[in-house]
């Protein structure tokens, strides 16, 4: 129901070129399966991430095609960061295609310009990531510099992309007014964006770090409050929507 | 010369006479309860019945229904805008509410002799009641009936607390009336039919028939005269004009006389007739409604804001009849007679509900493609907010799947009317009542144990096989066929039986005078008159059950992981100490996944005990014979005496309710879920529920996506929605503070609650259910 318009499948793919501080997928970042604890004490361990073909992965996307044609809805590959996965990734986005399957691809944009230019033709809608504004902080934030993302963005913008701006906004740690402001811009500037979306922070992963045994990085940040969702509303641009 | 005209009629005792007599009065007016007053009644009416005890049947009755009628009809109370509330005594009459047939509510009236001491002379009186009834009330007459072959399959009454496959259930339900030809010939045209019925020559029965009611629409004549009486007196007393008082006493005292012209005067006819009939399913309120808020409209006699007031009114005189499990109001669909003027009706019906608030009417409505999209959008407005009602009934999957269920054609199938927690019925011309109740995951249960109930250690239903000796999963499907096809066969006779013996003892003669055909056939209800005299059987478990035998069929003959045996003994143990067994059940395929395997065994289920149901019909002599798959919270009480399953399910526990997934066990997402629902045939049977329960922010934040999403299943075969929608924090905060939860209501099953006002186990399986966020 959230990750792009209408009703939708989403696909996740492993693997993952950031660690974003506030990342509640962190079973995303490897490319191989792994064990996890089960969330119930005393059971045997789970497996995150299986092997999976083109073919499989349509079997179980066709059979919403019902719900995906009322709603204007689709097949949204999401991860980690998909175009990893390149190849199975365009496999996938030209199988549902083929089957007037609307497709979404949610990416942070972190990959050669030659992957996107090459998956272009089959996406029907990007959910573009924005993480944070100022080359230092996006480094310490996300362990990557936002050069590269900024300049597929802008490549796909003059391409005609149909792009959808997706911002998580984690209380004291990105939503600097630099940030905000930099939001506001896109809305004035480009106005050929689908829409720009605030993503407010949420805690719901955390205790996956414990069941897999990966280190979580203190992030001093609170879930965030109405109040401080309506300081954030009155600093941006009107046509930015702060979702649920 | 004057002549004085002296009316031959036995003048009534006013009502509050009446009410001084029998104590009925509200607790205020009444003198400290003395058990005189309590049983004042009740004693009359036993009198009543011996005294006319060997009359026709038909006659029998109008006289008991004399006696008892008017004294059940309580005051008017400050706020009411019509009149009409009922108190049912603990012995009676009735063919729904106070009991089945004649009643004697024997457990109440003993727990209130020990609280209340009374005279000896009362007591000996009582007690003498008490012995009088014991053999002579409808249940008890039925119970006598049944051969050794129906009583060994059936040995229990006690299906709350008693362990068991399958139970009988007393009682009439769903009947639905013609209110609309009521409205059409007032009751003068009623009183004109009936004395045409009475005087039928060479027809006993059909002319002791019309006799008996002319005399029942005596007394449906005298409450209104009793309560326009009551409201003048009012009227009289008070020190401000009250118009709607004034209105209410002109309408009253016209009702005798002629037929009903205003809004205000449908309605109250409508009402009285209803409460009076003892039914309480009250079919398509805007059809029949429609054209009198119309003409009302249009001659500016009222504004559609006085309408929804005297809804308002109406809805909470139904709520004080306090029948959550009925209570039922239709709106919109296919085959009204005055669809335009019936959708503003409806529109109102659907406000009523929004801002009355309470767990009744349980406000249904029908839709079909190209239905005015007014209605469906109002519909989800109010149950954005919370309420929930109304229910959402598919006309395009129904009409045709109810036809194929009963044999009749699409036209007759058009009259589909859910009432009570779900069953279908045909609109005042099909009776349909639910006797029985099955619980088909005990059925398994029995059969893996060859015979016994594991929950009492007992010899329970049949001996099917030592399991250790099936060796395929073919050989455990026919066992349990076996044991099922027993209690159906057994059951379905139960149902034919009660009908007689109901027959037997009564007419029935307020609802046959507005049910297809039995003033034209000259024959009250179950005596020849009902066009369609049908049964219906409520299973339960179905659900566990196929989760059960799928688990069973991987675990024990595909994937060979244990023997049948080994998995019986983790069941027996509670699953103590075979953790890693259980969770491998767990792990099976479970409905409600749009998985092909678990969904698969769920037809096979589902096809399975209908088809065994419906075979029952021609057997033992019914119009038809079909399975309900609704719920009522049984599925809680059915929980407690069911051992641990194969589902991975523990001692004791909650089965899922009606068609829905069990608790939790759907995870992959509403679309699946909803892809799972529409798998199961709904033209075998008559009448599933499927429940659904959203987050506020997904059915308000994004309602398109939800719309999307309901059309989406509904053109894909599904057949209805019960809807609710509530955050899982809500109902958190209720049962930690429910004195700060008095609003939040639920959808339990085929009926809804205050949610803080449920036992606890029952809350617990609610809050376990899947919320789709």
């Amino acid at each position: 129901m959230h990750d792009g318009p209408g009703i939708r499948t989403t696909v996740f793919l492993k693997g993952c070129p950031l660690r974003c501080a506030w990342c509640h997928n962190p079973e995303s970042w490897t490319l191989q399966p792994q064990e996890a604890e089960s969330v119930t004490p005393g059971q045997a361990p789970t497996i995150l991430g299986q092997s999976r073909q083109v073919g499989e992965i349509m079997d179980i996307v066709r059979k919403d095609r019902a719900y995906y044609e009322r709603s204007g809805g689709g097949l949204t590959i999401s991860g980690g960061e998909p175009t990893l996965q390149f190849q199975f990734c365009k496999a996938l986005l030209q199988a549902a295609r083929s089957e007037n399957i609307h497709t979404c691809l949610d990416t942070c944009g972190c990959n050669r310009t030659g992957i996107f230019l090459d998956l272009l033709p089959w996406v029907d809608l990007f959910l573009w990531d924005y993480k944070a504004t100022g080359e230092l902080l996006h480094q310490k934030l996300t362990g990557s510099s936002c050069e590269l993302i900024r300049e597929n963005f802008e490549l796909l913008y003059q391409r005609g992309a149909s792009i959808l701006i997706r911002a998580p906004l984690i209380p004291q740690v990105n939503d600097t007014p630099e940030h905000l402001e930099a939001l506001s811009a896109f809305a004035r500037d480009y106005t050929k964006l689908r829409g720009i979306e605030v993503l407010p922070y949420h805690d719901t992963g955390l205790s996956k770090f414990e069941r897999l045994g990966i280190p979580r990085r203190a992030l001093q940040t609170t879930v965030p409050s109405p109040a401080i969702k309506a300081r954030w509303k009155a600093g941006l641009h009107p046509q930015i929507i702060i979702k649920d | 010369m004057l002549l004085t005209i002296t009316p031959m009629l036995d003048l009534e005792p006013s009502f509050t006479e009446l009410h001084q007599r029998h104590g009925h009065l509200p607790p205020a007016d009444r003198e400290a309860e003395s058990p005189r007053f309590l049983f004042a009644l009740e004693l009359e009416f036993t009198r009543a019945y011996q005294r006319h005890q060997h009359l026709p049947v038909a006659l029998r009755e109008a006289e008991c229904l004399k006696t008892i009628l008017p004294s059940m009809m309580q005051p008017w109370q400050k706020g009411d805008l019509l009149v009409g509330r009922t108190r049912y005594p603990l012995v009676g009459f009735s063919p729904e509410p106070g009991g089945f047939g004649f009643y004697c509510l024997e457990e109440n009236i003993t727990r209130q002799l020990e609280e209340q001491p009374v005279s000896p002379q009362i007591s000996s009186e009582v007690l003498g009641m008490l012995d009088f009834w014991r053999g002579e009330t409808t249940h008890a007459k039925t119970r006598q009936a049944y051969p050794e072959t129906v009583r060994q399959v059936l040995p229990s009454d006690e299906w709350i607390n008693s362990s068991g496959i399958a139970l009988p259930v007393y009682r009439l339900a769903g009947l639905t009336l013609d209110y609309e030809k009521l409205l059409k010939l007032g009751i003068p045209g009623l009183v004109r039919q009936a004395r045409r019925l009475s005087q039928t020559p060479g027809d006993e029965e059909a002319a002791s028939f019309g006799q008996a009611a002319l005399k029942v629409l005596e007394i449906v004549a005298n409450s209104c005269r009793s309560y326009a009486g009551e409201i003048r007196a009012k009227l009289a007393a008070g020190q401000a004009v009250d118009r709607d008082l004034e209105a209410l006493a002109d309408a009253l005292e016209v009702l005798p006389q002629r037929v009903p012209q205003t809004f205000l005067e449908a309605l109250q006819l409508f009402w009285l007739y209803a409460v009076h009939s003892g039914t309480w399913n009250y079919g398509r309120l805007d059809d029949f409604l429609g054209p009198f808020l119309a003409d009302d409209l249009e001659t500016g006699r009222i504004t559609e804001a006085h309408a929804l007031r005297l809804l308002q009114s109406l809805w909470r005189l139904i709520t004080a009849c306090d029948c959550q499990y009925n209570n039922r109001v239709f709106i919109g669909g296919r085959g009204r007679k005055n669809e335009t003027v019936a959708d503003r009706v409806a529109l109102l019906a659907i406000e009523a509900t929004r801002t009355v608030q309470t767990n009744q009417p349980q406000l249904s409505l029908r839709f079909y493609t190209g239905q005015n999209p007014l209605l469906m959008k109002k519909a989800l407005t109010c149950l954005g907010e919370g309420r929930t009602f109304p229910i959402l009934y598919n006309d395009d999957v129904n009409i045709p799947a109810y036809a194929r269920a009963l044999g009749v054609s699409e036209k007759r199938a058009t009259d589909y009317m859910p009432y009570g927690c779900g069953e279908y019925t045909l609109y005042h011309s099909s009776v349909a009542t639910p006797s029985g109740v099955i619980n088909l995951l005990k059925c398994l249960e029995v059969t893996l144990h060859n015979g016994v109930d594991p929950m009492s250690g007992r010899p329970c239903g049949l001996v099917t096989g030592d399991p250790s000796r099936f060796h395929t999963f073919d050989d455990l499907w026919k066992a349990y066929a076996r044991q099922l096809s027993h209690h159906v066969a057994a059951l379905a006779h139960q149902e034919k039986i009660e009908y007689d013996i109901a027959g037997r003892e009564a007419a029935f003669l307020l609802p046959s005078l507005l049910f297809d055909d039995c003033l034209g056939r000259g024959r009250p209800l179950l005596r020849g008159g009902a066009c369609h005299v049908g049964g219906t059987l409520e299973s339960y478990g179905n659900i566990n059950t196929s989760d059960s035998l799928a688990a069973v069929r991987k675990l024990v003959f595909k994937d060979r992981t244990c023997t049948l045996m080994e998995l019986v003994a983790a069941c027996d143990a509670n699953f103590v100490g075979h953790e890693p067994l259980r969770q491998k059940m767990i792990t099976a395929p479970k409905f409600g996944n749009d998985d092909d395997e678990a969904d698969a065994m769920a037809r096979r289920v589902h096809d399975h005990v209908c088809a065994t149901a419906t075979a029952q019909a021609k057997i033992v002599g019914l119009d038809s014979y079909l399975i309900v798959v609704i719920n009522n919270s049984a599925n809680v009480a059915f929980g407690h005496t069911t051992s641990a399953s194969p589902d991975g399910r523990t001692s004791g526990d909650a089965l899922a309710n009606a068609i829905n997934p069990s608790p939790g066990q759907d995870r992959n997402g509403v679309t699946a879920f909803l892809n799972s629902l529409v798998k199961l045939d709904p033209s075998i049977h008559a009448g599933a529920v499927q429940n659904m329960k959203f987050s506020r922010s997904l059915f308000n934040g994004e309602r398109p996506k939800l719309e999307a999403l309901l059309e989406g299943y509904f053109s894909q075969g599904g057949s209805q929605a019960m809807i609710n929608v509530l955050d899982r924090r809500d109902l958190e905060s209720a049962m930690k503070e429910p004195e700060k939860w008095g609003h939040l209501m639920v959808r339990v099953g085929g009926f809804s609650a205050r949610f803080i006002d449920l036992p606890r186990d029952v809350q617990l399986e609610i809050l376990k259910r899947t919320l789709h966020e």
